[in-house]
C-alpha cells in the first residue's frame, strides 16, 4: 500500500510502445464497459425521435421531464420502498442467525459439530433455483405467497452459508483469552456474544449485510415466483413490467433505468471497500 | 475448586447456547433449502400441476420428458458455452487487466472501479441495456450499422445470434469480479521472486510466465470454478434479453425451468429438471475440489 | 402440518376480508389491456360502479399479455390472488376450475345471463356451473393494407384459396413489399396459421376425433398436413425481418406502420394497429381490408367456419360477492355499447353489437353471427400445458428448427402426457 505510485512489478512502465499499447487496451475496455451506461443515462435526456437518430451523442435538447415525471410518481418510490424493506429485512434476519451459528461453530466444542457445519454449507453448492418449484409450494403452503416475508425467508436461507463461514473465520480470529477470561468472571456465552463478539465484528458485519443487501436488491427469480400484488413488487420486477408496458418508448425505459440503478451505484462508491471485499473474500480464502 | 464450579457452570450455560443459538439458521436452512431439494426428488416422479397432492406418479417419464426436449438440448449447450466463453476470453480478458492493473500508477484504483461496476449492477438492469443496445431500431449498435449504410440486425431475433450477443453482455458483466479476484492475489504475491528473476535476467514475459502466472494457478482454478457455477445458475440475463427465445435458442438451464416448468406449473417436470441441474451442480463440485483443487 | 396451517392462515384472512366488508371492500382485478383508451374506458365504468356502490373500490392491477400467462399458475395459488382474472375461457380455465381455484357464479347469473350470448355464457360454463362472465368476441383472419396489396397487383378480396394466398406472397416479395408481419417471439401469433389450416383442413370433426385420441390424435394426418401448408408458405420467407424477436404488439405496430401488407389479426387489433402504429393513426378504415382465412381444396371445414377468442373475466375462489356485481354492471348494456361504439370489441351483451361504429368491425360481428363452428385459439382450448406446446412447436416450423412431422409429434406427444 505504501509502494512508491511509480512501482511497476508486474507490467511496464514509462513511454514505451508497450506502455502505449497498454493504455490503448485500457481505453478499449473503459469503451467497452462505459459506452453502454451513459448511452443509457444520457437516453434518459433524450426526446425518443432524437434518441433514434442520435443514440450516442449529447441530447441537443435535454428532456428533464423523462427523469422528473418518474421521479414524480409514486411508483418509483413504492418499487425502491419494496426493495428496500425486502432487502434490510433479508440483512437483519441473515446477520442475526448467522452470526449466532457462527459465535457456535468459532467457539464451542460439542459432538457433531463438524457434520452440522457442512450441512449448513452444502448450500454454497447449488442455485436455489434448483429447488425453486418446492421451495413455492412451501411457501404457499406457509401461507406466505404474495407477502415480503415470503421473499426474505427463502433469501435468507440461501444466505446463510456463506456468511457464516465468513464470519466464523472472523470469530476464531478474535482472542480467545478474552472468552476465557469472561468465562471465569461468570460471563454467559450470550453476553459474551453481544457485549463482546458483536462489537469487535463491526467490519465483518457490515461486509457480510452490504453483500447480502446487494444480492437481495438485485434479486429477480425468488420475487418473481413468490409476488403477485405490484404494491409489492421489488424494482427488478417492476422494471420488468414499466419495459412490458412503454415497450418501444426507449427514452423513458432508459430514464427508468438510470433511476433504478442510481442507489447501486451510490451505496457502491460509499461501500466499496465491504463490496469488493465481501464478493471476493468468500472466494480468495475459500 | 472455584474453578471447576465455574467450569460445570459454563458446560450448562454451553448447551443452552447452542440449543438458543443453532435452531434459527439450522431450521430456515432446512425449511427452505435442504427439503425442497428432497421434495425436488420426490415431486419429479409425478404429473402434477401443484394443486392440491400429488397423485399421478408417473416414475422416471419426467426425466425422459426433460431429456426429449430439444430446447432443454439447446440450453444445456449454452450452459456449456458460456463455461467456454469464459474460461478463452472472459478469463484472459480478466487476467491480463488484473496484471496491469495490479501495479499502481495514477487512476489504477479508479480503473479497477470503472471494470468492477458492472458485477454489482443487477442482472436485470444490464439486460436491459443490453436490451437497447442490441435494438435494431434504437439500439446503439443499429446506429453504428446505419452510419455505415447498412442495415441493422436484429441480434437479439435470430436463433442464431441470439445466445452470442448474451454471451457478449456475459463477459461485459463478470470479467470485472474475476479481475479482481486477480488483484488481489497478485498483492500478496511474493515480490523478492519478482525482484529475483530480475536479477537473473528474465524479461518481463518471462516472469510473467514463469514467476506471476504459476504462483496464480489456484486463483486461476477458482475463477474457473465461479465462472462455472455462474453459468450453471444464469437466468436474470436471459430474461431481459430473450426470455429464452427465439423460437427457445437462447435458455439456459435455469431459464428453461422457469419457462417449462414454472409458468406451465408442471411441478414434477420442472422438479425432474431442478434435480438434473442439482446433481450437475453437486458432481461437478465435488469433482473439481477432488481432482482440480486437491494442492489446497 | 405446513398445508393445515396454511390452510388456517388462509381461513383467518379470509374471516378478516369479511369482516372489513362491511366498511370497505375492494375488489382487486387483473387485467391484460394495453390499449389505454380502452384502459380509461374501463376506469370509468369501474368508477361509475364504485359511485353507485358506496363502500366498495374496484382496483385495477395491469400484467402484459405473456407476463400475465406465464404468471397466471402461480398467481391462483395465492390466498392474496387478484378477485378478478382475465380469460379465454377453453381447457385452460377447465384446469383452472379443476384446481378448485375459481368461484362457481351460478345462482348470481340467473336471470342476468339471459341478456348474453348464450354461446359465450357456454364458454365460460364447465360441467353445468358458470365460472366467468363473457365480454367479448373476436374472429382471427387477414388484416391487409390495401395500397400496398394493390402495388403488388393483389386483390384482397380475390384471396379465397391458400394457393391465392400463396400467389399474393410471392408478388409481394417481387414487388419488395413484407408480405406477413408476425409476432414470433410472442410464438401465439405463430399458431393461428397452423391452427386455421387444420380447421380448414379437417374441420370440426378432426380437432374433436383428435382430442378423443383417434385418428392419431395431433399426429395424424390432417394437423401433418397442416404443418405441411405452413412450411410451404414459411419457406417463401413471408415475414418481416426479424420476426421471431418481435412481440405481437412490435408486430401489430409494424403493420400499422405500413411497413408489412398483411397481419394474421385478431379482429380486435383493428383498433390495436392504431394505437401501436408510430403516429398512432395505423391504417385507416378506407385503406384497410379484412379476409377470411383462405379455403384449402378438398378441405373438410366450411368457408363459414371461424377461428377467434370468447373473452370474459373470471371470479377467484374467495372473492367477495361485490366481484360479481362489479362484473355484471361492467358487461352491461351501457359499457357494451361503449366499447361496441368504439370499435374495440365485439360485444356479448344482446343489442349492443348494433352500436359497432365500423364496418369493418360490423362485417366481424356478421361472420361470427353467421359461423357454422365457432372455434376457440387452440392454445387456450387444449389447457395450459398442451396449448403452450402447440405455440412452440408452430414457432419451430417457423423457425425451420422442426419439420412439420416433428411438430406434430411434439403436440401429440405433449397431449399424452396431459396436464
Amino acid at each position: 500500500m505504501s509502494e512508491p505510485a511509480a512501482s511497476a512489478p508486474f507490467s511496464d512502465d514509462g513511454f514505451s510502445p508497450a506502455a502505449v499499447g497498454k493504455a490503448l487496451y485500457l481505453l478499449a475496455v473503459v469503451l467497452f464497459v462505459m459506452t453502454p451506461l451513459v448511452a443509457t443515462v444520457l437516453g434518459g435526456f433524450k426526446s425518443l425521435g432524437e434518441l433514434r437518430t442520435n443514440p450516442f451523442g449529447l441530447p441537443s435538447v435535454w428532456e428533464w421531464s423523462n427523469y422528473a415525471d418518474i421521479l414524480l410518481s409514486r411508483r418509483y418510490w413504492q418499487l425502491l420502498g419494496n426493495s428496500f424493506a425486502i432487502a434490510t429485512l433479508t440483512v437483519v434476519l441473515t446477520l442475526i442467525c448467522a452470526s449466532m451459528a457462527a459465535f457456535v461453530f468459532a467457539h464451542l466444542h460439542f459432538f457433531g459439530r463438524d457434520m452440522l457445519l457442512n450441512y449448513l454449507t452444502m448450500g454454497l453448492l447449488f442455485p436455489a433455483a434448483t429447488a425453486i418449484l418446492p421451495m413455492f409450494i412451501k411457501v404457499r403452503d406457509l401461507g406466505l405467497l404474495d407477502s415480503h416475508m415470503g421473499v426474505v425467508l427463502p433469501q435468507v436461507a440461501f444466505a446463510l452459508a456463506m456468511s457464516i463461514l465468513l464470519l466464523r473465520r472472523f470469530f476464531k480470529d478474535l482472542p480467545t483469552e478474552l472468552l476465557e477470561a469472561a468465562l471465569v468472571d461468570g460471563c454467559s456465552y450470550p453476553k459474551f456474544f453481544r457485549y463482546v463478539t458483536l462489537p469487535l465484528s463491526r467490519p465483518i458485519l457490515a461486509t457480510v449485510g452490504t453483500i447480502t443487501f446487494v444480492h437481495s436488491w438485485n434479486a429477480y427469480l425468488i420475487p418473481l415466483v413468490m409476488l403477485n400484488s405490484d404494491s409489492l413488487y421489488p424494482w427488478p420486477l417492476g422494471i420488468m413490467v414499466y419495459q412490458g408496458e412503454y415497450s418501444t418508448e426507449w427514452h423513458l425505459i432508459l430514464a427508468f433505468i438510470t433511476l433504478t440503478i442510481l442507489p447501486t451505484i451510490i451505496l457502491f462508491l460509499f461501500a466499496q471497500k465491504h463490496i469488493v471485499a465481501g464478493l471476493t473474500a468468500g472466494a480468495v480464502k475459500g | 475448586m472455584a474453578a471447576l464450579a465455574g467450569r460445570r457452570v459454563a458446560d450448562v450455560g454451553k448447551l443452552s447456547t447452542i440449543l438458543l443459538f443453532l435452531p434459527p439458521a439450522l431450521l430456515l436452512f432446512t425449511l427452505f433449502v435442504v427439503l425442497p431439494v428432497g421434495e425436488a426428488a420426490w415431486y419429479s416422479g409425478f404429473n402434477w400441476n401443484g394443486f392440491g397432492k400429488p397423485t399421478n406418479w408417473i416414475g422416471l417419464d419426467n426425466y425422459r420428458f426433460v431429456f426429449d426436449n430439444r430446447a432443454f438440448g439447446t440450453a444445456f449447450k449454452n450452459n456449456l458455452l458460456i463455461i467456454v466463453v469464459s474460461l478463452v476470453i472472459q478469463l484472459p480478458l480478466a487476467l491480463s487487466l488484473a496484471i496491469i492493473l495490479a501495479d499502481r500508477f495514477r487512476g489504477s484504483v479508479a480503473l479497477r472501479m470503472v471494470f468492477f461496476l458492472p458485477y454489482i449492477l443487477a442482472e436485470i438492469a444490464t439486460g436491459l441495456i443490453f436490451s437497447f443496445v442490441y435494438d435494431g431500431d434504437y439500439g446503439l449498435l443499429a446506429a453504428i450499422y446505419k452510419s455505415f449504410g447498412a442495415e441493422a440486425p436484429h441480434l437479439l431475433a435470430s436463433p442464431q445470434t441470439a445466445f452470442a450477443a448474451i454471451l457478449v453482455v456475459v463477459v461485459w458483466k463478470y470479467f470485472g469480479f474475476h479481475m479482481m479476484l486477480f488483484i488481489a492475489a497478485l498483492q500478496t504475491i511474493d515480490r523478492s521472486m519478482l525482484e529475483a528473476a530480475r536479477i537473473d535476467g528474465a524479461s518481463r514475459w518471462q516472469s510473467l510466465r514463469y514467476v506471476v502466472i504459476p504462483s496464480l494457478a489456484p486463483t486461476i482454478r477458482l475463477s474457473v470454478f465461479f465462472a462455472i457455477v455462474g453459468s450453471l445458475q444464469l437466468f436474470d440475463l436471459v430474461m431481459p434479453l430473450t426470455r429464452g427465445g427465439p423460437s427457445d435458442s437462447s435458455h439456459t438451464m435455469v431459464s428453461f425451468l422457469y419457462t417449462f416448468g414454472i409458468t406451465r406449473m408442471r411441478v414434477g417436470f420442472g422438479s425432474a429438471v431442478g434435480v438434473i441441474l442439482f446433481l450437475i451442480c453437486v458432481v461437478f463440485a465435488f469433482t473439481y475440489k477432488r481432482w482440480i483443487m486437491r494442492d489446497e | 402440518m405446513a398445508r393445515f396451517k396454511g390452510l388456517l392462515v388462509s381461513a383467518v384472512a379470509l374471516a378478516f376480508s369479511a369482516g372489513a366488508a362491511v366498511a370497505q371492500t375492494t375488489v382487486k382485478w387483473l387485467h391484460i389491456e394495453a390499449n389505454p383508451v380502452v384502459v380509461k374506458l374501463w376506469e370509468e365504468v369501474a368508477r361509475d360502479f364504485e359511485a353507485k356502490n358506496p363502500g366498495v373500490k374496484v382496483e385495477m392491477q395491469y400484467l402484459e399479455n405473456e407476463a400475465y400467462k406465464a404468471k397466471a399458475p402461480t398467481l391462483l395459488q395465492s390466498r392474496d390472488r387478484p378477485h378478478v382474472i382475465y380469460s379465454w375461457a377453453g381447457g385452460v380455465l377447465k384446469s383452472q376450475v379443476e384446481a378448485g381455484v375459481l368461484e362457481d357464479i351460478t345462482p348470481a347469473m340467473q336471470g342476468y345471463k339471459d341478456n348474453l350470448s348464450a354461446s359465450a355464457v357456454d364458454a365460460f360454463t364447465v360441467d353445468g356451473k358458470i365460472y366467468g362472465v363473457p365480454y367479448g368476441v373476436s374472429q382471427v383472419g387477414f388484416m391487409g393494407n390495401k395500397d400496398l396489396l394493390a402495388k403488388a397487383g393483389v386483390d384482397a378480396g380475390k384471396i379465397v384459396t391458400y394457393d391465392d394466398l400463396l400467389d399474393a406472397v410471392k408478388k409481394l416479395k417481387a414487388a419488395g413489399i413484407t408480405p406477413l408481419a408476425v409476432g414470433g417471439a410472442d410464438k401465439w401469433p405463430v399458431h393461428f396459421y397452423w391452427t386455421n389450416l387444420a380447421m380448414r383442413l379437417g374441420g370440426k370433426a378432426a380437432i374433436q376425433a383428435a382430442l378423443k385420441g383417434q385418428d392419431g390424435g395431433f399426429e395424424g394426418e390432417t394437423f401433418q398436413k397442416s404443418g405441411e401448408l405452413f412450411k410451404q408458405l414459411v419457406d417463401l420467407q413471408p415475414f418481416q425481418n426479424g420476426f421471431l424477436g418481435f412481440k405481437s404488439q412490435q408486430a401489430i405496430g409494424h403493420f400499422g406502420d405500413g411497413k408489412a401488407a398483411m397481419l394474421l389479426a385478431i379482429s380486435s387489433f383493428y383498433h390495436t394497429q392504431k394505437v401501436f402504429a408510430v403516429d398512432k393513426v395505423g391504417i385507416p378504415d378506407d385503406k384497410l381490408a379484412w379476409i377470411n382465412f383462405p379455403t384449402v381444396p378438398g378441405g373438410k371445414g366450411q368457408p363459414s367456419d371461424t377461428l377467434g377468442g370468447i373473452n370474459g373475466w373470471l371470479v377467484t375462489k374467495g372473492a367477495p360477492k361485490e366481484a360479481v356485481a362489479f362484473l355484471k354492471h361492467f358487461v352491461s348494456a351501457e359499457p357494451q355499447k361503449r366499447l361496441a361504439a368504439g370499435n374495440f370489441i365485439v360485444p356479448v351483451y344482446k343489442g349492443a353489437e348494433a352500436g359497432l361504429g365500423s364496418a369493418f368491425m360490423r362485417n366481424i360481428a356478421q361472420n361470427i353471427a353467421n359461423s357454422t363452428y365457432h372455434q376457440n385459439f387452440y392454445d387456450q382450448d387444449l389447457g395450459p400445458s398442451v396449448g403452450r406446446v402447440v405455440n412452440d412447436a408452430t414457432t419451430e416450423i417457423a423457425a425451420g428448427t422442426m419439420t412439420p412431422k416433428q411438430a406434430a409429434k411434439a403436440i401429440q406427444d405433449a397431449f399424452r402426457q396431459g396436464n
